[in-house]
């Protein structure tokens, strides 16, 4: 039997020098950290079990025959993070650059298979150099697999990527189906063809950060939904993040009590809305007073900065806020906007997070490029993602909602379970100016002072019908309330919707307008 | 040295083409010089204008996220700004809209005047 555990003992040695250490010292250099280092910083000290570490390749064709790989390039496992279960996945730069091929893929796949089993998500760190060309139509395959288990596993258990290396060709899509990508500035990137191929098709010098480094998915392309300085910092996100998510989609959040009164009142939230209805705020702070200790982890944050998403809690319970951001372009809906909202929305009802809404639009945006751009069906996403959402739906109306816009971002005609508006609301078909316009064209024209009467007839639509009351009346707007309630009326009507059920009729899915 | 015969909107140019060793940073400058000799096509430009504008230090054109109407600006040539520093007001969807510096730098120019209709995508500031 010694002799056993010591074969035992060098055959796991192998595995766990991966690559060696030179390549693990080239790893280092560039600021990289090997598969193992991070799967151990990720997780909580000591829970590490790794499974699958004697996988091996059984390719034989263009000289794969004897190549060994350690741990075949990915090492795989489960561990807690924050004391509680994930499934974990990191690619070895190390062991043949990390590279796809079947076994690998297959190592990945248990990893999958094994966090919707036990419902617990899936963190997946990519650093690899792509497929294993040797291994041909089988390295494909490998992919294929993968992804059909990030489909199947989307809305069961939350699936986390992590860029910490190249993500190139067919190896991106993996992360573009998981809920979050992560990726770490200087050492990450991400394109379907790379620099190479683009400057021999269309013959365009881009350097590979320029083309799909961190900046360039966290501001332009929307790919990212975090961007970090480092991989430690990275790490600590994944960590912060998974504390507002629950295990799976049938568990709640955890509760974190933050000690916050729910019944906290804040006379200083009034004085963030301007007087003059034109003048922009930060509608972030306006979050961030009302949830629990002013925790905010916003998602996206440099992208589409025109809507902002997040997680918060309230008295403890996780919520996912989408605001419209008064001080990026108005607050308007565009294409992007949308996107990025409503694919939050489908997460978050997907996973039990109540929606809670604020209101400040100037409208959707015009413009050759939105519609040709395709913006009524972008932003038939933000309707569709609302309207199927069944977690309880609170939206806070704190100024202008004209027309639809106001519909869109969770008016109670979605199904909004409570709408509450700050008495600076403006809620109406449409802006007063454009109303004047339209409604008193012929006493504005007929006028001998054809200014001053539009002026005149713009101040009357404002004062009867740019208000929070004419929808009020209608039961569209439950409760007109003093800003310095809102946490409040939140807290009181998160508790109240917590029974909340709803159920839709029965369909395979429905077709989101994608 | 090459010359070509270049016709644009109908106007034909003489343009003398040098090479000059090392292709790297060049490949680069020559894009705005190429913008440049567009806005004001009698002017062909020259070597020395090429090489003056790689002395430049790398600038950014800070562009209208939307149609609107520059209400005023908040800063002057030559000024230096810090990221997130107001840079004009956009009026645009009825809103007072205002744009800021992207990064920290040094004021280029200002693109347009104030009271200026812009269109989304239009250079507002020069950043450098």
């Amino acid at each position: 039997m010694d002799e056993k555990l010591k074969a035992l003992e060098n055959q796991r040695a192998k595995v766990l020098a991966g690559g060696g250490q030179k390549r693990i010292a080239a790893q280092h250099e560039k600021g990289k950290k090997t598969a193992r280092e991070r799967i151990e910083s990720l997780l909580d000290p000591g829970t590490f079990i790794e499974l699958d570490a004697f996988v091996e390749h059984r390719c034989t064709d263009l000289g794969m025959a004897g190549v060994e790989a350690p741990g075949e390039g990915v090492v795989i496992g489960y561990g807690n993070v924050n004391g509680r279960l994930v499934y974990v996945f990191a690619q070895d730069f190390t062991v043949i650059g990390g590279s796809l091929g079947e076994m690998h893929a297959a190592k990945i796949c248990k990893a999958m298979d094994m966090a919707m089993k036990v419902g617990c998500p899936c963190i997946g760190i990519n650093d690899s150099g792509g497929a294993r060309i040797q291994e041909g139509v089988d390295a494909l395959s490998g992919y294929g697999n993968i992804f059909y288990r990030n489909t199947l596993a989307s809305g069961v258990v939350p699936q986390i990527s992590v860029i910490m290396g190249p993500c190139a060709g067919g190896a991106v899509y993996s992360p573009a189906l998981t809920d979050f990508v992560f990726m770490t500035k200087g050492s990450s990137n991400m394109f379907i063809t790379g620099p190479q191929v683009i400057k021999a098709v269309t013959g365009e010098d881009v350097s590979a950060e320029e083309l799909g480094g961190a900046s360039v998915h966290a501001e332009i392309s929307g790919v990212a939904h975090f961007k970090y300085d480092d991989e430690d910092s990275t790490i600590q996100g994944i960590r912060r993040l998974l504390s507002f998510l629950p295990q799976n989609n049938i568990e709640d959040p955890p509760i974190v009590d933050a000690g916050d009164d729910p019944a906290r009142t804040d006379p200083g939230l009034a004085a963030i809305m301007p007087e003059a209805s034109n003048k922009p705020y930060d509608v972030r702070s306006v979050i961030s007073r009302v949830v629990d200790a002013g925790d905010f982890l916003e998602v996206q944050p440099d992208y589409a900065r025109n809507m902002v998403i997040g997680f918060a809690r309230l008295v403890g319970r996780t919520v996912g806020v989408i605001a419209n951001q008064p001080a990026v372009m108005a607050g308007v809906l565009d294409i992007n906007a949308s996107d990025k909202a409503s694919r939050f929305i489908r997460f978050c009802d997907a996973f039990n997070i109540p929606l809670v809404t604020f209101t400040d639009t100037a409208g959707y945006l015009p413009g050759v490029e939105q519609e040709h751009g395709g913006v009524i069906r972008h932003g038939a996403k933000l309707l569709y993602a609302y309207s199927e959402a069944t977690v309880p739906k609170m939206t806070v109306i704190l100024r202008k909602a004209y027309g639809g816009a106001y519909i869109a971002m969770c008016s109670k005609h979605l199904g909004a379970d409570q709408v509450f508006a700050w008495p600076s609301a403006e809620i109406a078909v449409m802006g007063p100016e454009g109303a004047a316009n339209i409604i008193f064209k012929k006493e504005i024209e007929k006028a001998e002072d054809p200014a001053a009467m539009r002026s005149q007839k713009i101040e009357e639509y404002k004062d009867n019908f740019a208000n929070p009351y004419k929808a009020a009346i209608r039961g569209y707007v439950d409760d007109v309330i003093d800003p310095a309630l809102t946490r409040g009326r939140l807290c009181s009507a998160l508790f109240m919707l917590l029974g909340k059920r709803q159920t839709r009729p029965a369909r395979k899915h429905g077709n989101f307008p994608v | 040295m090459k010359r070509y015969k270049i016709t644009v909107n109908g106007q034909t140019y003489d343009v003398t083409v040098e090479e000059i060793a090392g292709t790297g940073p060049l490949a680069r400058t020559v894009a705005p010089a190429a913008q440049e000799a567009k806005a004001a096509p009698a002017v062909v430009p020259a070597p020395a204008a090429v090489a003056a504008a790689t002395n430049l230090p790398v600038s950014l054109s800070v562009k209208s996220p939307m149609p609107g109407v520059v209400m005023s600006f908040k800063v002057a040539a030559g000024q230096d700004v810090k990221k997130g520093d107001v840079l004009l007001i956009l009026e645009a969807m009825k809103m007072e809209n205002e744009i800021v510096a992207p990064q920290a730098g040094k004021i280029l120019s200002l693109r347009v005047p104030a009271g200026a209709s812009v269109n989304t995508g239009d250079s507002l500031v020069d950043l450098g």
